[in-house]
């Protein structure tokens, strides 16, 4: 099913930071040393959320009378967010870089198919882009020590 | 797509809110009910001619008062109203669908533009600000004092229930008057809410009421003389035969804010998919009950290929609008708000067929609604061709999804059928050409003019116009123009000797 109006766009944002937050969160109570590290990724998704919202409910009248609508295909960023039991913590670390290179295109695809609406809301996507781009350099790091 | 949850759990009786306090109504009670799914969701009270006059006292007992409150100090009532609504903002957005049927992300947009008057009345001691000259003659000066009036009646109508009071009332409790608001009553809860809000907010009591009704209540404020002005939004034949007429001889300041046949000209040289587009909110958002919707589309050539090709265009995407419950957040579109609107609706689509346009697509059986929804309220998006200007369905407000598709040879006969019509509220042109569209803005007579624009709804700092059968008055609702209809001009003139 393919999602057309704004609000799908934005409740689907919202589920990607929610699910990976859930993720790490998990990820976190089977890492010794980088528990600190997973859990500060899982409270900045909850920030990325408000921040998303804020776009959304700040340029919603150009939404609006803008004949606005997205073209996403949720099936296209699909998030394995399971930690399976027997897995081993590495195997969960290559997971989590999957889940960001996901949400990454996600949020440049937004922000591309919604150039046409005030910059807030193409902004705001693209500044989280940007920064989970350094997160995957963190988990880069994690995996090499 | 699940469904957002309902803000109204339960039916309650709505009061009224007069001099700070929550009043239940002696009048008759009729149901308000959810247009989507056709449940009951409150009941309103018919409130009586006793219970108005109760309100317009104590709006006029609170004015003098609230006058002498200084305009930093009334700007502070209003900002924190407007983080009451930011607070609230999904709740009152969530109402207005559940009441009205609009979608949600079109509720989000009214509450938006409803909060945007708020801020903008929080500019109150700069907006307010008179002027003055020195030495208009030696040793004399002279000055302008911008003062309030009394207390003012604003009447909402039912296709924006949240937003349209809002053009008003805030720039009226700014600048120092009280005002006593009549909601529709057919969607009274967004303005109930809103009311509570303003509870909250601490406004005196007195400054901000509501009271429930319908034509009695309407009937008793137009003879009211305690009552100096009245904001109303809705048909022509109420605003300019009842409310301007009634207001003219009770000698009542007005803005009357009618009805519309809004006329979309697309030149062969637009942008053809922004355009389509565009078209799909204007004709077909707020499920065409909104006064700035585009009714007609005037195809301007006579190229045949341009046209077929166009038409095709607006077809297909016609077709994959989604229509169901507005708390689902995947529908595009939702219920007309009563079955009474939609059998109106239907007889002119049958005036449309009986006069000789072509129907294309047949929103009476072409459809169908996502979910599980009794489909008393809900009608499919309906396409005419061949429409003349003479035909009903191309000339009278329908107020509902029906797009009528006329063609012309030119853009002078473009404008000529746009201005032969009775109203005069939103039109526009899309093109490419920057001398057609300058052209067109210059000649149309339209109180709002959109260039690649589908829904010309001015921003709240600007004025919401309107021409012709569109408006009566002279000043306009939102920022600089509703701070004058709200306030006299006080000139002072000065010497000491």
């Amino acid at each position: 099913m393919i999602l057309h109006t704004a609000s799908e766009g934005v409740t689907f944002a919202k589920k990607l930071e929610n699910d990976s937050a859930e993720f790490y969160e998990k990820l976190a109570q089977r890492s010794t040393g980088n528990a600190e590290t997973l859990l500060s990724f899982a409270k900045e998704n909850r920030k990325y959320v408000t921040q998303v919202e804020s776009a959304y409910y700040g340029v919603i009248t150009d939404a609006i009378e803008g004949c606005f609508a997205f073209n996403i295909d949720p099936d296209d960023y699909v998030l394995k967010t399971t930690v399976d039991d027997g897995a081993d913590y590495t195997g969960a670390l290559k997971q989590a870089v999957e889940i960001e290179e996901t949400i990454i295109r996600f949020y440049t695809d937004a922000a591309e198919q919604s150039k046409s609406l005030m910059a807030d809301v193409p902004r705001a996507f693209m500044l989280i882009a940007r920064k989970r781009a350094g997160r995957l350099e963190k988990l880069g790091s994690l995996l090499e020590g | 797509m699940a469904l957002l949850e309902e803000p109204i759990k339960e039916v309650r009786t709505l009061k009224n809110y007069i001099d700070g306090e929550w009043v239940e109504s002696k009048g008759e009670v009729i149901d308000v009910v959810n247009p989507a799914t056709y449940k009951t969701i409150a009941r309103v009270p018919i409130s009586t001619g006793e219970e108005m006059d109760a309100a317009v006292e104590a709006a006029k007992a609170a004015f003098p008062d609230w006058r002498r409150t200084t305009p930093v100090a009334r700007a502070r009532y209003l900002f924190r109203l407007k983080e009451l609504l930011e607070e609230n903002f999904e709740e009152v957005s969530r109402i207005q669908t559940q009441e009205h049927g609009k979608t949600i992300d079109e509720s989000r947009g009214e509450t938006r533009r409803g909060i945007e008057n708020v801020e903008v009345a929080c500019g109150i001691p700069t907006l307010m600000q008179g002027y003055y000259s020195e030495d208009i003659a030696h040793g004399i000066d002279e000055w302008v004092i911008p003062t309030p009036l009394g207390v003012f009646g604003i009447i909402g109508p039912f296709n924006f229930p949240f937003m349209i009071p809002l053009w008003s009332a805030p720039y009226a409790v700014a600048t120092g008057n009280c005002v006593v608001v009549k909601p529709s009553s057919e969607v009274p809860n967004s303005q109930t809410r809103l009311a509570e809000l303003v509870e909250e907010a601490g406004f005196p009591p007195g400054v901000w009421n509501m009271v429930h009704g319908g034509r009695s209540v309407v009937s008793s404020m137009l003879e009211h003389p305690d009552i100096v002005g009245i904001t109303f939004v809705g048909s022509t034949p109420t605003g300019r035969d009842v409310i301007y007429k009634k207001c003219g001889e009770t000698g009542k300041r007005v803005i009357a804010q009618c009805g519309a046949k809004n006329f979309m000209t697309i030149m062969p040289d637009c942008d053809v998919d922004r355009t389509v587009a565009a078209m799909m909110t204007s004709f077909f958002g707020n499920a065409g009950q909104r006064c700035l919707s585009a009714a007609n589309a005037v195809i301007v050539g006579d190229d045949d290929t341009f046209y077929k090709n166009f038409v095709e265009k607006v077809i297909v995407q016609i077709k994959s609008i989604k229509i169901g419950y507005g708390l689902d957040e995947s529908v595009q579109m939702g219920p007309v708000r009563d079955k009474e609107k939609k059998d109106r609706i239907i007889r002119y689509i049958e005036s449309g067929i009986e006069q000789g346009a072509k129907l294309i697509l047949d929103g009476r059986k072409d459809f169908s609604i996502a979910g599980d929804y009794p489909g008393v309220c809900f009608l499919g998006p309906t396409v005419f061709e061949n429409v003349t200007p003479d035909m009903r369905i191309g000339s009278e407000e329908i107020f509902g999804p029906v797009m009528s598709i006329m063609r012309v040879k030119d853009l002078d006969e473009a404008i000529s059928i746009t201005n032969a019509n009775a109203f005069g509220n939103g039109n526009s042109i899309f093109t490419s050409s920057g001398k057609s569209a300058r052209e067109y803005q210059y000649n149309v007579t339209s109180g709002n003019v959109g260039i690649n624009i589908g829904i010309v709804a001015p921003m709240a700092f600007f004025p919401f116009s309107g021409m012709k059968d569109s408006f009566y008055g002279v000043l306009h609702t939102q920022g600089r123009e509703a701070v004058r209809f709200f306030t006299e001009s006080k000139v002072v003139i000065q010497r000491w000797f």
